[in-house]
């Protein structure tokens, strides 16, 4: 690649600023990268990588700053379609594929070859195009293969090979070994080794340090929406990365929560040896009476598999489940009936019914002790019972009809926690029980929390928000890759603790 | 072998099993004449059922294909009674008109991102009552029967040998459509905007453009059909077409295209059309009620659409193990 009278970089941003309407998510930040190298992005959830991604590929605007991309100035109003003409590509899992389409056709959607001449599409040169890029680059597909049938890793290599016949020369991608398997991971690995030596620049979003570690020439560390370093060869390292990442002082009241042992108290629930093929890998834990139980690892390391598999959501292969010392076969009727409260990853899809008042929300999974015995539904209890969930969580504004789409984030939490808090609630699980909720609504459910602990609850909280995870935790699990890597029993448990074992670094190295 | 064509070749099969027993029932049931009669039955739907498949495959709905034959056939029988001028000048107009329903189908629907379902329920509902207004009427304000003379406009409802010159059109407009669909990049454009909209736009396509094109075309097969309707029964009335929805869903539904989009192609429509046209000749031949045609319609449309989840769902969970298999495989060889 020729860059006579270029220069070294492909992409300079200079003081990005961005804020949605509200909070700064970036301030001042910069970020270059050079022609054909691979760069790594990396900060905790909420550091701003995200957002830096969507300025740059056009999907919002920034408030200032400037970009400039091989030479060219992006104006502050961006767009996608700009971004893509430009040569910048995302690739996504599989968002921007099309189902019941072959590999060639979604490859060439819109820029198909035609017969000379004629609008006519030239199917077998198409295919014969498709074939041979994928060729050159030793991929395991057929042009002709209809994507549905196809396992994510190979949907990802058509996303490339769609972006580079579009000429890409910036490959994005964020979290892209998510869901991949190990050999899948490293084959993709290959590949950006081969983008790498073609020219291409890749930024490469990853919580897994050891991906990061193994593959960049260079490292961003975002923290709080602020540039914090760039690293650059033999600076480099996981541990390094980590302590940049997390970087600010802990403070008192975090670095001083202590485990806490309560493991007297009588068993709630016990699994022994749960596996699910794919997701899950011989769990085996107890959670006691009053017991805070917090589950830490990266995103796709089955920490909500499991809670799925326990609240009866999702079925299981083998092993066992016993809860107050008796055999149980979860099921979600029996579970509730049981008095178990889930609180799930997903508020707006899984957790609240958007269109329906705040008293609906609370009567719906408590119909049984609102309604008589011919199935009428009694007003006036239905009230009285959202009144209670409402003063008992403070929910604004304490109003029972208004509807729970129209509530902010962290009331619209308060919602869903509500419903299971008005039950003779005996085990409590939440899955990353604050995301996207403000400062103040996450104190009041960091209080909630405690106070069911202290009233004999046991609560299980899966949280990737660190300080919250030891902040709230009476012990933590941390599970990688479906197994459980390390357990954390006592004294003050760090951050750094948690993220090293989450992201497989133990004594030794790198597991 | 594809699922699709497991499927379909099932369902051949099917169309020729009832076929054979049919000719068993009622010996008149093979007879040429009955038979052009039921290819010419089938053309009619079938004309529409091609608009219609391709409204499937964007995932959308057209209610107002019914009203839309209502409309055109009206408009033919104001241009005979009160014009002078010949088939081949109105026939275009009412044609032009069928898009010009679909394009506006087609712009409420993208430019204020309304469910297709309502608005083309509520564009039925107006060209419905539109239909009988302006339908010719005698001196006491009933509706009259307007009998078409025009020699070009009767002879589209006769044959060309033994075959209806609408099974012609029907057979070149299938087989344009589905080289239209399979082989142009606008066909693409239908599958891609069908399957995942936001897909389809960040691929560059201009998904509004492509809906309105598609709805259009509806409107167009549907106005045609109603043409081909007016000459074979050689008048034209303000019920023509109003309730047709059902044989037109029914035969694009068994022909395999799903409501979910992405899916679906004319052939299967085809066949769909042939299999509805079989059966509803099949009740009358075997001397049943024809009442019972809807009911056993709407069973079959049931059975298709059970039959179809059921086997989705198998095969889904086929390659979901096969998948999975696979990873493990990978899994292990890694660790």
């Amino acid at each position: 690649m020729s860059t006579n009278g270029k220069s070294e970089l492909l992409l300079e941003c200079r003081g990005i600023d961005k804020n949605y309407n509200g909070p700064q998510v970036l301030s001042g930040v910069d970020f270059f990268l050079r022609r054909g190298e691979i760069h790594a992005l990396v900060g905790e959830n909420g550091a701003g990588k995200s957002t830096l991604i969507k300025i740059i590929t056009g999907i919002t605007n920034r408030n200032a700053g400037t970009i400039a991309f091989d030479g060219y100035d992006v104006p502050l109003e961006h767009s996608k379609s700009a971004s893509e003409k430009l040569g910048i590509a995302v690739i996504y899992q599989e968002l921007s594929l099309i189902h019941g389409m072959t590999v060639a056709q979604n490859i060439f959607l819109t820029k198909e070859p035609l017969l000379p001449g004629l609008p006519i599409i030239d199917i077998k040169k198409m295919n014969q195009m498709a074939q041979a890029m994928i060729e050159k680059y030793g991929f395991d597909l057929k042009a002709t293969d209809v994507i549905d049938r196809l396992p994510i890793a190979q949907r990802q290599t058509v996303e490339i090979l769609k972006a580079l016949s579009n000429k890409a020369s910036l490959m994005i991608m964020d979290e892209p070994t998510s869901s991949l398997t190990a050999t899948e991971s490293e084959r993709l690995f290959g590949i950006i080794r081969m983008l790498k030596a073609e020219g291409i620049t890749v930024v490469y979003i990853s919580h897994r340090m050891e991906e990061v570690y193994d593959l960049s020439d260079r490292v961003t560390v975002l923290r709080d929406g602020k540039l914090v370093s760039v690293l650059e060869g033999d600076e480099i390292s996981p541990a390094e990365i980590i302590r940049l990442m997390i970087g600010r002082e802990l403070t008192a009241d975090e670095s001083h929560h202590q485990m806490v042992d309560k493991s007297a108290g009588e068993v709630v629930l016990e699994v022994n040896q749960l596996s699910s093929e794919g997701k899950l890998k011989d769990i085996s834990f107890k959670l006691h009476k009053g017991e805070v139980l917090g589950f830490g690892g990266l995103v796709g390391s089955g920490r909500t598999e499991l809670m799925r598999a326990i609240y009866g959501i999702d079925p299981y292969d083998s092993g066992t489940i016993k809860y107050q010392g008796k055999p149980y076969a979860p099921t979600v009727e029996k579970s509730i009936a049981s008095g178990f409260g889930f609180v799930p990853e997903e508020r707006r899809l899984q957790g609240i019914m958007g269109a329906i008042s705040i008293t609906g929300n609370i009567g719906i999974p408590n119909l049984d002790s609102i309604s008589n015995g011919a199935g009428f539904v009694s007003d006036s209890k239905e009230l009285e019972l959202s009144n209670k969930a409402i003063t008992l969580l403070n929910v604004k504004p304490a109003n029972p009809d208004v509807l729970v789409g129209n509530l902010s984030g962290g009331n619209q939490q308060k919602v869903v926690v509500g419903k299971w808090l008005i039950r003779n609630l005996k085990l409590l699980i939440v899955d990353e029980p604050t995301v996207g909720i403000d400062i103040g609504a996450k104190e009041e459910m960091y209080q909630t929390i405690e106070r069911l602990s202290q009233e004999g609850v046991a609560v299980i909280v899966i949280s990737s928000d660190l300080p919250e995870l030891t902040r709230l935790s009476d012990r933590i699990i941390v599970l990688r890759k479906g197994r459980i890597i390390k357990e954390f029993t006592q004294g003050v448990v760090t951050e750094e603790q948690v993220l090293r074992a989450a992201s497989g670094i133990v004594e030794g190295g790198v597991q | 072998m594809s699922v699709s064509a497991i499927r379909r070749l099932i369902l051949t099969g099917l169309l020729v099993a009832i076929g054979i027993a049919l000719s068993f029932a009622n010996p008149t049931f093979l007879s040429l004449d009955n038979l052009m009669t039921l290819l010419q039955d089938a053309s009619l739907t079938g004309i529409v059922a091609i608009g219609f498949t391709l409204i499937l495959i964007t995932a959308g709905i057209d209610m107002s294909i019914g009203a839309v034959i209502a409309i055109t056939s009206m408009i033919c029988v104001n241009f005979i009674s009160y014009t002078q001028l010949p088939a081949y000048v109105y026939i275009p107009v009412a044609l032009a008109f069928g898009c010009a329903i679909g394009w506006v189908n087609g712009f409420f629907i993208t430019h204020f991102k309304l469910p297709e379902f309502i608005v083309t329920l509520a564009t039925r509902g107006i060209l419905a009552g539109l239909a009988l207004i302006v339908a010719v009427k005698d001196d006491q304000g009933f509706v009259k029967n307007v009998f078409i003379e025009d020699e070009l406009f009767l002879s589209l409802g006769e044959t060309i040998g033994p075959v209806y010159i609408v099974t012609i059109v029907f057979v070149l407009l299938a087989a344009a459509t589905q080289f239209f669909l399979k082989r142009t990049r606008a066909g693409t454009n239908v599958y891609a905007t069908g399957a995942n909209p936001t897909a389809a736009r960040l691929s560059g396509i201009n998904t509004d453009r492509t809906l309105i094109g598609v709805y259009m075309f509806s409107g167009f097969c549907a106005a045609l059909a109603s043409i081909f309707l007016a000459a074979r029964m050689m008048t034209a009335m303000p019920e023509f077409g109003i309730g047709s929805e059902m044989d037109v869903i029914a035969s694009v539904v068994i022909g395999g295209t799903p409501f979910t989009g992405g899916i679906g192609d004319i052939w299967g429509t085809v066949i769909g059309t042939l299999f509805l046209a079989l059966v509803k000749n099949g009740i009358l031949k075997l001397g049943l009620s024809p009442y019972i045609q809807p009911i056993v319609i709407g069973g079959i449309i049931i059975v298709v659409v059970v039959v179809d989840v059921w086997y989705k769902a198998f095969a889904e969970k086929k390659a979901a193990q096969a998948a999975r298999r696979k990873a493990m495989q990978g899994k292990e060889a890694g660790a």
